[in-house]
């Protein structure tokens, strides 16, 4: 029988603690029951495996360069301590310490939340994906390097973990095989939360030893800061984007229908993700034709940094979320708007609404708000004319986990729908019990090595089969199917998620955003607005 | 004599460590918000939506259900509803476990008050003409006894999972099981007492009343030695990881629940403000060194030339 992990191991181990290509995965429902051959993870060229730190599961997220010397090494080991010490101090941590602080000390250690963590449920139950595995690593290290135990009673509260470069490698990576969806803070009865130690130990990694995931750091919040867009849109770039997308509207609705750009005094600045500029301009354009129906009054912003809603700081860096809602913040008060709102971005919400809410103080402090209410008052008030006819196909919503269990908007959503689509069907379960997309807290937008392939084929493992559950009886490819993703990260994930399992092509799964459906339920609106050729 | 002051020097360490770790929590600064849908103090959302569903909520008068929020907290507490509804097996462990602690409680609080009515004068027996001097004989009996049997049971089920479950030995420390084996003894002795020493719990009224009147009572050993154990564990608890449940109101009150937005001009705008002006003097190269938190949301970040 195959020796288990056990969390000493994560110092000890030699090679890679699991690896990823032999993971006995969960099996999937029809009509993918019968794929006989999955595309798997993988496995690494010789040269990636020379270069990168895969000691893990044989996996790269962060991109982790091998140290070459034992200097080097014990030099990760200072810097991780004096990290961990920042991370518990009340100047340095004030903005998480009583959560992290009541997670580390109160575990029962009882398992309740493995079952809810789909990552460990899907991956065929890894040891190591297990949420307590990661979190009671940290305590027990905490315990014994920062504690005042000796080594006879280390051993006896289990405080026995080897910090060594080898340790820190791991944990780094292994704070990358969550998603933040915080499921199993959810099903916790003492209210521990595993995913925060993760966003903690990721924290720790970027604010202290400059380690992140070049996805989320230099090309995510340092190229926001530096040309004004994660997605490298400059305010140049971002004047042809919107050129593009009033030429597309004209041809769609024959009318001359244009984007207000830095209105003064607009009731709202609508910030968008502006990975909708470049992957789904439908979805700007979807926005710009409702708003413009309902006579609201709104403006984007080509400041830097706020034509882009994105903040990854949400996920890895508390310094650079509070300087990117920072300037959010300043560009509403520059322009004098009454109301900053969020487009269909998930972890955009979190950070606007909820994480950043105390981070923005004096003048910055500026009202805040999602623009899923607001479209829900023009549905259900009758402000433009709809046709629940034209959204006569198979309709399933998936929650996006910062929209919902994080922030609690819930039901707007699924009003509209209800209105809009004749034939709505929910996923199982849904709402504040849902599953995350497999994309969450960056992973979306990761791709380093085969991060992708360890994304979508045990992170997105359990909203496929929820997919798959929505629509089993209408999987024939001639009808047209809709999963609504009202968030730019979780639609990039169920595109990769429907193209990787052919699903489009030979069952007619589409996806695309909230909006999208009501601007095709538009009167106004001649033929589909959806085009299901792109979707 | 020594009894008398080992349990008030133990009770004393017990309020003491309580007081210590319930503000340690409390004074940990105010932190962003980390809340976790449902909350149960929002109004009309039972599905676990928030104040967020509304358009224009900034300009609306918050709405907080604190009875809803209270009772919500309060059936998870006395019922363990989390682990029935997820974990049924674990639950017929732990929750007799819990139920005997809790019936432990109401056991010592009901033996006060038979002291308390006998030092009055007052007969607290079966046959006492008084219905509720017996309804307070009859409830020490029974909490006692139940507290025993059920703490036993449970204690013993979270002792044989913990060793021959797989996913809990791999997380048990041998702390864990010295925690649970003097809690199983607690209850044990309890048992033995009540069987051999004291069926009509006469002799705890005594004991008490000891404690009261600061007189030495004439207890037997096996008392003697279930007082010296539930003193030494009360004394021991606070700063184990036993303490769980003064944690367990900060992780749903002041976490889990806590969606208090940041309003101009408010109370907690003046703390957040306070708490941006303090050094954040963390290592990467992205952060500015020497600056406060306010500083570093000024600076973007970038290395000079970048910079603007």
């Amino acid at each position: 029988m195959k020796k288990r992990i056990t969390l000493k191991d994560i110092g000890k181990l030699e090679g890679q603690m699991i690896e990823s290509q032999k993971f006995d995965l969960s099996a999937l429902p029809a009509p993918l029951d019968s794929l006989d051959d999955e595309p798997g993870i993988k496995e690494l060229t010789a040269s990636q495996k020379a270069k990168f730190d895969i000691s893990l599961d044989g996996v790269s997220a962060i991109g982790l360069v091998k140290p070459q010397t034992r200097e080097e090494e014990d030099e990760y080991v200072k810097k991780f301590l004096s990290g961990l010490k920042k991370l518990l101090s009340k100047e340095n941590n004030w903005t998480f310490l009583q959560p992290l602080m009541l997670s580390l000390e109160n575990c029962a250690k009882c398992q309740n939340c493995s079952d809810a963590c789909p990552i460990y449920t899907e991956s065929g139950r890894q040891e190591i994906y297990r949420p307590t595995y990661r979190a009671e690593v940290l305590r027990r290290i905490i315990r014994k390097y920062l504690g005042k135990e000796g080594k006879l009673l280390s051993k006896f509260t289990g405080s026995d973990i080897d910090l060594n470069y080898k340790t820190i490698a791991r944990l780094a990576e292994l704070s990358y095989r969550c998603t933040l969806c915080r499921r199993c803070a959810q099903s916790c009865p003492i209210g521990i939360d595993n995913g925060l130690i993760t966003h903690e130990l990721r924290k720790l990694f970027s604010q202290e030893m400059g380690i992140a995931p070049k996805e989320l750091h230099q090309l995510g919040t340092v190229q926001q800061l530096k040309v004004g867009s994660s997605t490298g849109t400059s305010p140049k770039a971002l004047a042809s984007f919107i050129d593009f997308i009033e030429g597309e509207l004209e041809e769609l609705t024959g009318k001359s229908i244009k984007i207000p750009v830095d209105k003064e005094g607009a009731d709202i600045l609508l910030l968008h993700n502006a990975g909708e500029f470049i992957s789904w301009p439908e979805n700007i354009e979807a926005f710009a034709l409702v708003f413009n129906a309902a006579g609201i009054d709104w403006t984007l912003s080509s400041s830097l940094v706020a034509y882009d809603a994105v903040n990854y700081g949400v996920w890895y860096d508390d310094i650079q979320l509070a300087r990117i809602a920072a300037r959010h913040a300043q560009a509403a008060r520059d322009l004098k708007v009454k109301r900053m709102m969020v487009g269909e971005c998930g972890h955009a919400h979190k950070a606007m609404l909820v994480v950043s809410d105390r981070v923005l103080t004096g003048d910055l402090n500026v009202p805040r708000e999602s623009a899923i209410p607001l479209l829900e008052d023009i549905v259900l008030n009758d402000r433009i004319k709809l046709d629940p006819g034209k959204n006569n196909f198979p309709v399933t919503l998936h929650d996006p986990c910062n929209l919902v269990r994080l922030s609690g908007i819930v039901e707007p959503q699924r009003r509209i729908i209800r209105k809009i689509c004749t034939d709505f069907r929910e996923m199982e379960p849904h709402g504040v019990d849902n599953y995350c997309c497999g994309g969450g807290s960056g992973f979306a937008i990761m791709d380093n090595a085969n991060f992708a392939d360890w994304r979508d084929v045990v992170a997105g493992r359990m909203k496929l089969k929820q997919i798959l559950g929505a629509f089993k009886d209408v999987m024939s490819p001639e009808v047209h199917k809709y999963v609504c993703a009202p968030c730019s990260n979780c639609k990039g994930m169920i595109r990769d998620l429907l193209s990787r399992y052919e699903l489009t092509e030979k069952h007619g799964i589409h996806y695309g955003g909230l909006v999208d459906l009501i601007a095709n339920a538009m009167v106004d609106v001649k033929g589909q607005f959806i085009n299901w050729e792109a979707t | 004599m020594w009894l008398l002051l080992l349990t008030y020097a133990c009770l004393l360490v017990f309020i003491a460590g309580i007081t210590w770790r319930t503000y340690k929590y409390a004074s940990l600064p105010v932190h962003l918000r980390w809340e976790l849908y449902p909350v149960a103090h929002e109004v009309g959302k039972p599905y676990g939506g928030s104040y967020l569903e509304e358009e224009d909520w900034w300009h609306r008068p918050r709405k907080i259900n604190l009875l809803g929020e209270s009772s919500v907290f309060l059936r998870e507490i006395i019922f363990f509803r989390e682990y029935f509804h997820s974990n049924r097996r674990f639950w017929s462990f732990v929750y007799p476990f819990h139920l005997g602690l809790f019936l432990l409680v109401v056991w010592v609080v009901t033996l006060l008050t038979g002291s308390i009515l006998t030092l009055n004068g007052l007969s607290v027996s079966a046959t006492s003409p008084d219905f509720w001097l017996q309804l307070i004989y009859f409830l020490t009996l029974v909490s006692g006894v139940a507290a025993f049997i059920l703490g036993i049971f449970g204690t013993i089920g979270l002792l044989v999972k913990r060793s021959l479950d797989e996913d809990l030995r791999n997380y048990t420390a041998p702390i864990d099981y010295f925690n649970l084996t003097g809690i199983l003894l607690i209850f044990l002795t309890g048992l033995i007492f009540w069987i051999i020493e004291d069926p009509s719990f006469g002799a705890a009224r005594g004991f008490i009343q000891s404690l009261i009147t600061f007189k030495p009572a004439a207890i037997g050993p096996l008392m003697i030695m279930n007082i010296v154990l539930s003193c030494l564990f009360l004394a021991y608890m606070p700063f184990t990881r036993m303490a769980h449940y003064v944690a367990k109101y900060f992780t749903y009150h002041r976490v889990r629940w806590d969606d208090e937005p940041n309003k101009p001009g408010g109370g907690l705008e003046k703390k957040l403000q306070a708490l941006l002006d303090q050094p954040a003097e963390w290592s990467a190269p992205h952060i500015q060194a020497g600056q406060s938190w306010s500083g570093q949301v000024k600076s973007n970040g970038l290395p000079d030339k970048a910079e603007k």
